[in-house]
């Protein structure tokens, strides 16, 4: 076993990105992430191209098909293979949030339809990176039904990582509405009880290879990527600092005007431009911790494929 | 002029929408027909359900049927078809393709590189239509499918449909020598026992069509 590595790994990643991303410009747009945002435009502008080249990942790992490429096509075919049904939505999605991406570019008002239909298909994308691993019952490890709800919450907190990092660096206003905070707060505190409830019901069921796998990423092969980069980096860190931000939030208004302890060793991002609404150190520490969001995504993907077990090893017993 | 203005464009536009509608309708037909062809590929109630039967106290472990299947297919010896599993307590099974009522092969495969016979239940895969995804093989509880690393694509044991078309017994079945590979309808095969062997994966998965009776100890 084992046949899925590294591009897989980060296809599922960018597939959740692209599409998060897609939904935070669309939450923006809506009005969600606050009366004061830069968001609205980026994450439109992103989205297509990154699940485009997860795509292209996902082509550059099949085997016969690199060397026939005609006989991709044929991917379209199946509609009882997950697989299938993620060439349809992937498809669509980049087709969609490429088109949105025009109107948005051109400064003209995209009919709501196609919004919305992009933002179902981001959902759709989003949800089948996920579904793709939990329906193989070949592999306990990944037949979970909470499989797909960790993805959707992680391209979620990822997509709005990504949205809000790019319009810091290309957005022409610097506004940080502590609406994002807040949302970004709710995410990653899904995410955790999400993952949470993921390894209770792993250790509670009975599939002792499920249990192997969930062993390796907390005690052995993969501990130190998924309590590192994932848990503490991509999970505790910002979660930390997005309380934090709530709480200074409620007394000092705009956002980003004070800044505590505990994450000044961090603040090394090169990037020191003051946007209005706060110090150039604050600036920094959210972008950090944008940036480790990310880590945690790609990480929480590369274990969750690497872990993998056959439900049956192969050998008599 | 102007007539004959309107007569060029009316012929490039035509020319235009000619080659329009043909690129649209190749488009169109290939996967069409590629649709048609596999349509009921995965028979979900074949007539009859072939499978194996092992027996592991006439096994002797001979690994003939292997061999035969590796000698006439031209597996690779990292993608094979058969194995003969054995542990240190003696134990052992040959076992291939089990050939399930549910392949879970087939309905994860995305491009239908897998059928499922109705007349005989066998499942088949065409190593020429694969990609090379490796969806399959996680899918697969008992590890039947294999990706080549030389072709890239799948490949695994298709109970010698043909030879059995043809009125023969399957190579491994025919080169056992004391019948413990056998095959037979499954209607018959379960009346016996089930693939509850020894560490394997629930049947209830797949429902595999292969029976395995252990020796009595």
């Amino acid at each position: 076993m084992g046949h899925w590595g590294w591009l897989i790994a980060i296809y599922l990643f960018l597939g959740g990105l692209g599409a998060g991303a897609y939904l935070s410009s669309f939450a923006a747009e809506k009005g969600l992430l606050g009366k004061t945002t830069n968001l609205h435009r980026v994450g439109y502008y992103v989205s297509a191209p990154i699940v485009a080249f997860g795509a292209l990942l996902l082509i550059t790992d099949l085997g016969q098909g690199l060397k026939k490429p005609w006989l991709i096509i044929r991917m379209f075919l199946n509609p009882t293979s997950v697989m299938t049904w993620g060439i349809y939505i992937i498809t669509a999605f980049i087709f969609v949030a490429f088109i949105k991406a025009y109107f948005v570019w051109r400064k003209r008002p995209a009919p709501e339809v196609l919004s919305y239909l992009g933002a179902i298909l981001a959902l759709g994308t989003a949800a089948y990176t996920g579904m793709l691993l939990a329906v193989v019952e070949g592999v306990p490890f990944w037949n979970s039904y909470l499989m797909p709800v960790i993805f959707v919450a992680s391209a979620l907190s990822t997509g709005l990582s990504l949205t809000s990092l790019l319009a810091h660096f290309f957005g022409k206003r610097q506004v940080h509405d502590a609406k994002i905070t807040q949302v970004h707060l709710w995410l990653i505190s899904t995410e955790i009880i999400f993952v949470a409830a993921f390894f209770a019901l792993v250790y509670s069921g009975s599939q002792e290879v499920a249990k192997q796998s969930a062993n390796r990423l907390l005690t052995a092969s993969l501990a130190l990527p998924f309590w590192a980069l994932f848990v503490i980096v991509g999970l505790v860190g910002p979660l930390l600092y997005y309380i934090q931000q709530s709480l200074s939030h409620k007394s000092t208004e705009p956002l980003l005007m004070k800044e505590q302890n505990a994450y000044n060793h961090a603040g090394t991002l090169e990037n020191t431009q003051q946007g209005p609404g706060g110090n150039g150190k604050s600036q920094n520490i959210l972008l950090l911790s944008d940036v480790a969001v990310l880590v945690g995504g790609l990480t929480l993907r590369c274990v969750i494929v690497f872990a993998a077990l056959p439900i049956w090893s192969g050998f008599l017993n | 002029m102007s007539q004959k203005k309107r007569v060029s464009l009316s012929r490039r536009t035509l020319i235009k929408g000619g080659v329009l509608l043909g690129t649209a309708f190749a488009i169109g037909i290939m996967p069409m027909k590629s649709l048609q062809a596999d349509e009921a590929a995965i028979a979900t109630n074949p007539k009859k359900q072939m499978g194996f039967s092992y027996d592991e106290a006439k096994c002797i472990k001979c690994e003939q049927c292997v061999r035969i299947c590796q000698d006439t297919y031209k597996w690779e010896d990292d993608t094979p078809w058969r194995k003969l599993l054995k542990n240190e307590n003696g134990d052992a099974l040959s076992m291939s393709c089990n050939h399930c009522a549910d392949p879970a092969c087939a309905k994860v495969c995305p491009v239908v590189a897998y059928t499922k016979r109705e007349s005989d239940g066998i499942v088949i895969q065409d190593p020429t239509k694969c990609v090379g995804c490796g969806y399959c093989l996680y899918a697969c509880p008992y590890h039947a499918p294999h990706v080549s690393k030389i072709t890239g694509a799948v490949s695994k044991c298709h109970f010698c449909f043909e030879l059995q078309d043809s009125g023969s017994v399957p190579l491994c079945v025919g080169v056992c020598p004391t019948q413990a590979l056998t095959y037979g309808a499954m209607s018959e095969l379960s009346k016996k026992g089930d693939l509850n062997y020894k560490g394997l994966p629930n049947p209830e998965i797949t429902h595999p069509s292969m029976i395995a009776i252990p020796k009595e100890k």
